[in-house]
C-alpha cells in the first residue's frame, strides 16, 4: 500500500466505510467495496498521483463497486422491482450537500454495538469497521485467535443483517440503553489496550484507536455527558502512560509515579472534556470515574494527589456502582486518608468466592498487609496474586514487592 | 419485515389458580389491548394465546421413528405460551413491541426474524435499479 493510501485509510477509513453501510445496509457490501476501492487505488495512484481528496475518491470508487455488486445480485436474484420512483434517502440528501462524504460513524457505533450483537463481538466489530484495524491487530489485542475472531465478527454481521438491526441512531426512547451498550463496548477495547502497562506492539495501537474512537463519539454526540466523560476517562489514562514503567520494564504504581513523565497536552484535552460533560448538568457513573482521574493527574501541577476529594468522588460512584471494582479502589484512596488499618478492614470486607481468581484484589490487600506490618500475610498474598498470570510489566513489579516484604 | 414475538411465562407461578383465576383473566385483557395497539398501528399480521404447558404433547423424531409423549418439548422453568406476528420496518421497532408486551411476572420475549420477509426490494438495490 502506498504511503498516501495508508494515510488514508488510517484516517478516513472509518468515514467512508460508515457512508456506504449506511447507504446499502449492508455491512460486508460496504467493507468489500472499500477493500475493491483500496485496491483499484494501489494501482492507479501511484501512476496519476494521489488525488487532492482521497476520501471522497476512495467513497465514490467504493459506492461505484457496491452499486455493481448489487446490480449483479439483482439479476441474478431476477428480483422484480415495483416501486419505480424511489424516494430520496437521507444519505442522497447529504450528498447533494456541500459535504462530499456524509459521517455515518454514529450510526455505525450503534449497529455495532447493538445490544442484539453477541457482547464479545461488539467491541472487535466496532474497531474493524469504525477505526479499520484488521484482525489480526484486533486478534492480538484481545489475546483470541484471528480464526476465534473472524468466526465471530462474521457471526455478528449476519446477525445484523438477518435479524434486521436499522442502521439508525436510536430514538430518545431508547437512547439511554444504546448510549450506555456504546460506552460499555468502548470501555471494553480500552481495557484491552489498557490492561499491559509495557502497552507495546499491538496494543499500543489499539489505545490509539480508542483514543480516536473516544473523541468522534464525543464529536458526534456533544450533548451526551458521558460520552464526553469517557473520551476525558482515556485521555487521563493515556497520559500517564510514559510514566507507567520504570528502567526496568515493571510496572509503577500510580501513586508512585514521576508526574513530570505524564502528558500535559492529553490531560489539558481530558479536563476540557470533563468540563464540557459537567457543564450538561446530568451527573453519571463515567463523569465520577473521569472526575476521579483528574484529581489524580492535578499532582502534575500541585505535586500532590487530593486524596479527601478523591475518596469523596469513590463514595459518589457506589452510589451508580456498588461492585467489588469500585469498592476495592475506594479503600485505595481510604488508606491515604484514613490509614492502611481502615483500608484493610474494607477490603478484606469485600471477600467474596467469586474473588479469589481476581488479581487487584489479592495485590490491594497485599499491599495494605504489608503497610501494616503483617510481613508473612503480605508474602502469601502477593503469591496469590502472581499465581494469576500478570503480564510481565505487574508480575516485576509483585515479585519485588514480594522480595522487599519477606 | 416480519417477526415472531414468543411469550414465556412460567405458568405454574404466574396462573396458579388456571384460567379461572383473576391473573388470567387480566392478562387475557391486557393481550386484547396490546393486540389493539398492534393493530391500530397497522403492524399486526397475527397471533395466538396457548393453554398451558401441562396441555403440550410432544412428537418426537429420533433416529427416523417417532414417539409422543406427555408434556412440552423442553422441561424448562418457563414456557412458550402465547406469540405475536408483526410486520415492522426494522429490529429496534420489533424490540419496542416486545418490550410493550404484558407479562403477568417475570418471562421474556423471543423476537425472531420470519424467513423470507425481508423487505424485498431493499433501498440498496432499488438504488442500483434506478442507477443512482
Amino acid at each position: 500500500m502506498s504511503a498516501a493510501l495508508d494515510r488514508a485509510v488510517r484516517a478516513d477509513g472509518g468515514r467512508v466505510i460508515a457512508a456506504l453501510a449506511a447507504r446499502f445496509r449492508d455491512l460486508d457490501l460496504a467493507e468489500d467495496a472499500f477493500a475493491e476501492a483500496c485496491a483499484a487505488a494501489t494501482a492507479v495512484w501511484p501512476g496519476k498521483g494521489a488525488p487532492a481528496d482521497a476520501a471522497a475518491w476512495l467513497y465514490a470508487a467504493a459506492a461505484r463497486k457496491a452499486l455493481d455488486a448489487v446490480r449483479r445480485r439483482a439479476v441474478r436474484g431476477r428480483l422484480m422491482l415495483d416501486d419505480p420512483e424511489p424516494g430520496e434517502t437521507p444519505e442522497e440528501a447529504l450528498m447533494r450537500a456541500d459535504q462530499p462524504i456524509p459521517d455515518e460513524r454514529l450510526r455505525l457505533i450503534f449497529v455495532c454495538c447493538h445490544p442484539a450483537v453477541a457482547p464479545d463481538a461488539r467491541a472487535a466489530l466496532t474497531l474493524k469497521l469504525v477505526c479499520g484495524l484488521d484482525t489480526g491487530e484486533i486478534a492480538a489485542a484481545f489475546l483470541i485467535s484471528e480464526p476465534t475472531l473472524a468466526q465471530r465478527l462474521v457471526r455478528a454481521k449476519r446477525k445484523i443483517a438477518e435479524a434486521g438491526v436499522p442502521f439508525e441512531v436510536p430514538g430518545p426512547d431508547a437512547w439511554p440503553e444504546r448510549m450506555d451498550a456504546v460506552l460499555s463496548t468502548l470501555e471494553i477495547a480500552y481495557a484491552g489496550a489498557h490492561a499491559d502497562a509495557a502497552g507495546a506492539g499491538e496494543r499500543a495501537g489499539l489505545a490509539e484507536e480508542v483514543l480516536r474512537l473516544t473523541a468522534v463519539l464525543a464529536q458526534l454526540a456533544p450533548d451526551e455527558p458521558e460520552a464526553l466523560a469517557l473520551a476525558a476517562t482515556v485521555r487521563f489514562a493515556e497520559a500517564r502512560r510514559p510514566a507507567r514503567l520504570d528502567e526496568t520494564g515493571a510496572m509503577v504504581p500510580l501513586d508512585r509515579q514521576d508526574a513530570s513523565l505524564w502528558r500535559a497536552d492529553l490531560i489539558a484535552e481530558g479536563e476540557r472534556l470533563l468540563a464540557r460533560a459537567a457543564a450538561l448538568n446530568r451527573t453519571g457513573p463515567r463523569q465520577l470515574q473521569a472526575a476521579i482521574h483528574a484529581a489524580h493527574c492535578t499532582r502534575l501541577r500541585t505535586g500532590r494527589t487530593p486524596w479527601r476529594s478523591v475518596l469523596t468522588l469513590y463514595d459518589a460512584l457506589l452510589a451508580f456502582r456498588p461492585d467489588p471494582v469500585v469498592r476495592l479502589n475506594r479503600a485505595v484512596g481510604l488508606a491515604q486518608v484514613a490509614g492502611a488499618e481502615a483500608a484493610l478492614k474494607e477490603v478484606e470486607a469485600l471477600y467474596a468466592p467469586a474473588l479469589a481468581r481476581w488479581l487487584p484484589y489479592h495485590a490491594a490487600r497485599a499491599h495494605l498487609l504489608a503497610e501494616v506490618g503483617r510481613t508473612a500475610e503480605a508474602a502469601d498474598a502477593f503469591a496469590a496474586a502472581l499465581a494469576l498470570d500478570p503480564a510481565p510489566a505487574e508480575r516485576l513489579y509483585l515479585e519485588r514487592r514480594r522480595r522487599e516484604v519477606a | 419485515m416480519q417477526y415472531m414475538l414468543l411469550i414465556y411465562e412460567n405458568d405454574v407461578t404466574a396462573y396458579a389458580d388456571g384460567e379461572a383465576g383473576k391473573a388470567w383473566q387480566e392478562i387475557v385483557e391486557a393481550h386484547g389491548r396490546f393486540a389493539g395497539d398492534l393493530v391500530q398501528a397497522g403492524v399486526m399480521r397475527g397471533g395466538n394465546g396457548l393453554k398451558r404447558a401441562d396441555t403440550a404433547t410432544t412428537v418426537r423424531r429420533t433416529a427416523g421413528a417417532h414417539t409422543v409423549h406427555d408434556g412440552p418439548y423442553a422441561e424448562t422453568r418457563e414456557q412458550l405460551g402465547g406469540y405475536y406476528l408483526i410486520d415492522v420496518p426494522d429490529l429496534d421497532q420489533a424490540l419496542a413491541w416486545a418490550r410493550r408486551l404484558p407479562l403477568t411476572g417475570d418471562g421474556a420475549v423471543e423476537v425472531r426474524p420470519v424467513l423470507g420477509s425481508d423487505e424485498a426490494p431493499a433501498e440498496a438495490e432499488r438504488e442500483a435499479a434506478h442507477g443512482a
